[in-house]
């Protein structure tokens, strides 16, 4: 199974997750005061209230905490991608954050809670010149 | 103080599959509002508010419309979808204890052909917020999105997908001894359920409700006024809306996720009725999918996680002889789905013995709104 088409929606680009979302990295939202990390990002810090943030990078490999496949196509625009896997991955650096993604060319039987992955990203072309890095995932 | 409150009539529309309505969804609203209002021995001019959630038909527009008394009150929950159902009763039951109106119109009205499909989305060209993490991969749609919590639900406490037919099933064998029903008439096999094609898994078509043109109303007074009014009212308990506290953040990071969000609000509920859940004799659970209904039941303290494949097998939640029945209207899966509203009115319905399968001495039912979806709401419903 593939990723989804090169034309389908991609993320709005904003100050709380550009970095996440440019630099190929798991670049996790954190605290400019408390060194909290969140994610998806938050305009304020659930630790502390602030609302100003960096980034923290950490490491491309987690586990697959829950998974979906998708038969009905949601829209027309992914009627020719249909079965496709939707993954939600516990990050092996901070099993609590949980990142959303596909699996890529997996089939069904494989897609296992527990099972490891490894991050990749695929780069499509942003807005304003900056190239979007959608990070996937596949089975380690 | 809450519970002050009680509901004095009930109504709703001929509900109709998705596009089927020959009335607009205000007319509708305007339908379910006047049955509920006659049904309570009411006259119009009594209404003076209107509680809803997530509803397009606006309380300034309706009272001009019914021809309503001055308007007191209104307000409309936040949050996701169905969720609300309990919530908007709440919020009525607050008002009417508080004093701030006397008569109030709870209501939902959904006309699904007339306006957009809760099944489509996406293909938007750029997501933000919250949906630039899911939107990208695929990930829009209610069903998939509680799917996702299904999966691992099922995985941690070894929930089967027998558990999830057994919901269905339930539900469309319940609706087959209701008129008002719309799969009344159209039985479902497990052998169906089985052969029906996956929309997102572990759910196939049947465990997703249906989308359907519809509205549904109730009215809600006070009990001392209540006394005056031929039909005796139907107490609300207690009710409540929330959810625990680091649940709800997007992107399915909640602290206890896998979660209903209604083990919150399962623990506030029985405290401010008094009783627990082995108090209560029918139950609505609303079913968006059924994978958040097991969850709900769970979270709502009818059972151990570990134990549901138990209680909802072998006939434990059907009518009649189940020792807890639940969805007894045939519930959004088999009536219909006015976005759970009808589940609220069920509940109301074996209180009075007025059920299609009317469960015997009931004191106590309760009606759960959508699960999955934060804040959750519940209603416990009892003899005025």
């Amino acid at each position: 199974m593939a990723a989804l088409p090169d034309d389908f929606t991609l993320p709005l680009l904003t100050a709380f997750n550009r970095e996440w979302f440019t630099s190929g990295t798991l670049a996790i939202q954190s605290c400019a005061k408390c060194s909290t990390l969140q994610h998806p990002p938050e305009e304020v810090c659930r630790n502390c209230g602030e609302m100003t943030f960096g980034t923290h990078v950490l490491a491309p490999t987690g586990t697959i905490s829950s998974h979906t496949v998708v038969h009905y196509a949601p829209s027309r625009a992914l009627e020719g991608s249909v079965p496709y896997v939707v993954v939600l991955v516990s990050l092996d650096d901070e099993p609590r954050l949980r990142v959303v993604g596909n699996l890529l060319d997996a089939a069904p039987p494989d897609v296992q809670i527990g099972a490891p992955v490894t991050c990749e990203w695929t780069s499509y072309a942003g807005d304003d010149g900056a190239a979007i890095k959608l990070p996937q995932w596949r089975l380690a | 103080m809450y519970g002050a409150a009680v509901v004095a009539g009930v109504g709703e529309s001929t509900y109709y599959k998705r596009g089927g309505a020959t009335e607009t969804e205000f007319q509708l609203a305007c339908i379910a509002i006047r049955r509920a209002v006659a049904d309570a021995g009411l006259s119009m001019a009594d209404v003076d508010g209107f509680v809803s959630y997530m509803d397009r038909n606006d309380p300034v527009r309706l009272s001009a419309a019914l021809g309503t008394g001055d308007l007191n009150f209104s307000a409309q929950t936040f949050g996701g979808g169905g969720n609300g159902a309990g919530a908007a009763v709440t919020i009525a039951d607050a008002a009417i204890t508080a004093g701030y109106a006397s008569c109030l119109v709870v209501f939902r009205a959904l006309a699904q052909g007339q306006f957009g499909r809760y099944g489509r989305a996406g293909g938007a060209r750029r997501a933000g917020g919250a949906a630039a993490f899911t939107a990208p991969y695929g990930l829009l749609t209610p069903a998939q999105i509680t799917a996702m919590q299904t999966t691992r639900y099922m995985h941690d406490h070894g929930v089967t997908q027998d558990s999830l037919a057994a919901i269905v099933l339930t539900s469309y064998a319940h609706a087959q001894h209701n008129p008002r029903a719309l799969r009344y008439g159209h039985p479902l096999t497990r052998a169906d359920y089985d052969a029906s094609r996956w929309i997102a898994e572990p759910f196939h078509l049947f465990d997703c409700c249906p989308e359907n043109d519809g509205a549904a109303a109730i009215v809600v007074i006070s009990r001392d006024r209540a006394r005056d009014l031929e039909k005796p009212g139907v107490a609300i308990v207690a009710a409540a809306h929330g959810l625990s506290r680091g649940d709800g953040a997007a992107g399915f990071s909640d602290v206890n996720f896998p979660t209903a969000y209604y083990g919150h609000v399962g623990r506030t509920l029985w405290s401010r009725a008094g009783c627990g859940p082995a108090d209560v004799q029918v139950a609505q659970f609303y079913e968006n999918f059924t994978g958040p209904v097991l969850m709900a039941i769970a979270e709502m303290g009818f059972c151990e996680p570990r134990a549901l494949n138990d209680f909802v097998a072998d006939g434990n939640i059907s009518w009649p002889d189940g020792r807890l029945p639940i969805n007894t209207s045939g519930g959004n899966l088999g009536e219909g789905y006015i976005h759970g509203f009808g589940n609220v009115i069920e509940a109301v319905r074996q209180v009075r013995g007025e059920s299609t399968c009317q469960v015997s001495s009931v004191e106590l039912s309760l009606s759960v709104s959508g699960p999955g979806y934060a804040p959750g709401s519940a209603v416990l419903f009892g003899r005025a």
